[in-house]
């Protein structure tokens, strides 16, 4: 199949100072940087060298399981870069050709490239199924960085990262703009509580940055008053940044150049504050890049680096709860669950907030993603989306009644209603697990 | 009432269905892409919608938070929804003029 994706022009690509990769052909190219990639990361080459087409990963893939074409397999998907690797870069496959699975790179492989690679949302569950922990997301994330370096990007994509260069943040939020909603969200929180509670923009000599989701500042605005309101009541010395108001890091999607620039941004953000501990806000990805891509991309960071959950669950004794008359469920996101370390630190703070917290199953590292992830959010790819969140929709509608469904990751907040709509579930609430903490707080306001 | 001639509006669409040019908009325009959003008739509240966010993006250069949006126009975020069946950040934000909202959204 063809790919549906929207692919940027190359004069907007060339605006974000993506280097191109090869002088004469699409071909070359891909073959110059998988092999500068393949000998640089040495968990490339070990992954693309070791699989044995044992099938465990097929039926642990959403994508697999949604869309039921074999090229989702995850084997399969590794396999699309495995035979180039294989012809170009080793022995047998130099010497041995399509005997041991290999072929060299053709017009048709960097199709099937942007279309499968484009239908793997890096979840990592196949990893943890696979005998030898192949992680497909790398493969992934590898493939896509290839393909930009060819000039091959989603339209989406480029226009986020637009926005990031313009801005620090997807959504393209400019400084005036945030001051504006910040003075908004100020005055909501007056209107329900009674109480000034501030979000401090730029304030120099803060202890805390917190890193927020833009998405915070247009669709999940619950979100950022929860981690406000949390900041408030602990007495935190905190301030946002304008010039760096994104937790996501879209570079690790699809190039990480970018990936390593907005490092950078967040670093310098933290050091114009005088921050000693940055909070990230919900964010999966972002979190991810932050956690595990920032030391070797800038090297090491002059501050402590913590989750606005594993930060809220670490104060939970001193935050004044009263529990919500709710049945809650967490899905659990795929970067906090299987590469993020944040697991049991969002199911503390529920309990801590909801009368009846639920499992669903499977759950923490073997949970299904949404179907969104890896920034698969373009309405051009919706039909793919539905079915890639399809095991997701399973999972949910298995637990029963629910109140709430907690879903504290942007990318999971801007794909899930579709997937809910799509499976008749369309009446549930949903948002993130400081929506609710910031509902739970007793701050002792007049409204209180 | 008899329509005799039916008027044509050439648009420039980007894929997503948003004007190219921003400067092309107009009531004509919008007119022809409530009938892209499946919206059949355009009333007094997509009226108000829509100047509430030409408006905002010619102060600040975006679109409004959601919220604030419900709150400026008095509609509930399920009004605003019957009205543009795509939503506020895409339909919406489609018959204002406005580039898409993009990101996590």
């Amino acid at each position: 199949m063809k790919s549906p994706l929207h692919i940027a022009k190359q004069q907007d690509l060339d605006a974000l100072g993506i280097e191109a990769a090869g002088k004469n052909t699409a071909r070359d190219g891909l073959v110059s940087v998988l092999g500068e990639m393949s000998r640089s990361t040495r968990a490339l080459s070990v992954m693309l060298d070791t699989c044995t087409k044992c099938g465990n990963c097929a039926e642990q893939c959403h994508s697999y399981l949604g869309t039921r074409d074999p090229h989702n397999v995850p084997a399969a998907r590794a396999d699309l870069m495995r035979r180039v690797y294989k012809r170009h870069f080793t022995l047998a496959g130099k010497s041995l050709g399509r005997f041991v699975g290999a072929s060299a790179c053709d017009d048709e492989t960097i199709e099937r490239w942007l279309t499968y690679f484009y239908q793997c949302n890096e979840c990592r569950r196949c990893a943890v199924f696979c005998p030898f922990g192949i992680d497909t997301a790398e493969i992934t994330i590898a493939a896509r960085h290839i393909l930009s370096r060819l000039g091959i990007v989603p339209k989406f994509m480029q226009g986020v990262a637009a926005n990031l260069q313009n801005t620090g943040n997807n959504m393209g939020i400019g400084k005036p703009a945030l001051i504006d909603c910040v003075e908004f969200i100020e005055e909501e929180m007056k209107e329900e509580t009674g109480l000034d509670i501030k979000i401090p923009v730029d304030q120099p000599c803060s202890d805390i940055l917190y890193v927020p989701s833009s998405a915070d500042f247009f669709t999940n605005v619950d979100t950022m008053i929860g981690a406000a309101k949390i900041f408030h009541v602990l007495g935190a010395n905190w301030t946002i940044s304008s010039s760096a108001l994104e937790a996501a890091n879209f570079g690790l999607l699809f190039n990480l150049s970018i990936m390593r620039q907005h490092g950078q941004r967040l670093r310098e953000a933290a050091a114009a504050v005088g921050a000693s501990l940055v909070v990230h806000g919900e964010c999966g990805h972002g979190w991810r890049a932050a956690l595990m891509c920032t030391e070797s991309a800038s090297t090491p960071v002059p501050y402590r680096l913590q989750h606005v959950l594993d930060y809220a669950c670490e104060n939970l004794s001193r935050l004044p709860l009263s529990k919500l008359p709710l049945r809650v469920t967490l899905h659990d996101p795929c970067n906090y669950a299987r590469a993020g370390g944040i697991v049991e630190q969002p199911r503390e703070v529920l309990r801590a907030c909801v009368e009846e917290f639920v499992e669903m199953t499977p759950n923490r590292r073997e949970n299904f993603c949404c179907g969104g992830g890896s920034g698969l959010l373009m309405d051009e790819m919706m039909d793919i989306r539905l079915k890639l969140g399809q095991k997701k929709a399973e999972q949910v509608k298995a637990v029963g009644p629910l109140d709430y469904l907690a879903i504290p990751c942007s990318i999971c907040k801007a794909q899930m209603p579709h997937v809910l709509k799509h499976n008749g579930m369309q009446a549930l609430e949903m948002g993130g697990v400081l929506d609710l903490v910031g509902k739970a707080l007793n701050l002792g306001g007049t409204k209180a | 009432m008899s329509v005799d001639s039916v008027e044509t509006v050439h648009l420039e669409l980007d894929e997503d269905g948003f004007l190219c040019d921003p400067q092309t908009w107009n009531e004509q325009a919008v007119e022809a892409l409530a009938r892209l959003e499946d919206i059949d008739e355009l009333t007094d509240g997509h009226w108000k919608v829509i100047h509430f966010l030409r408006d905002y993006h010619r102060q600040f250069g975006i679109a409004p938070m959601v919220r604030k949006l419900c709150k400026e126009t008095g509609f509930t975020l399920q009004e605003i929804y019957t009205m543009f069946p795509s939503g506020p950040a895409k339909g919406a934000c489609k018959l204002a003029g406005l580039p898409k909202p993009t990101g996590c959204v």
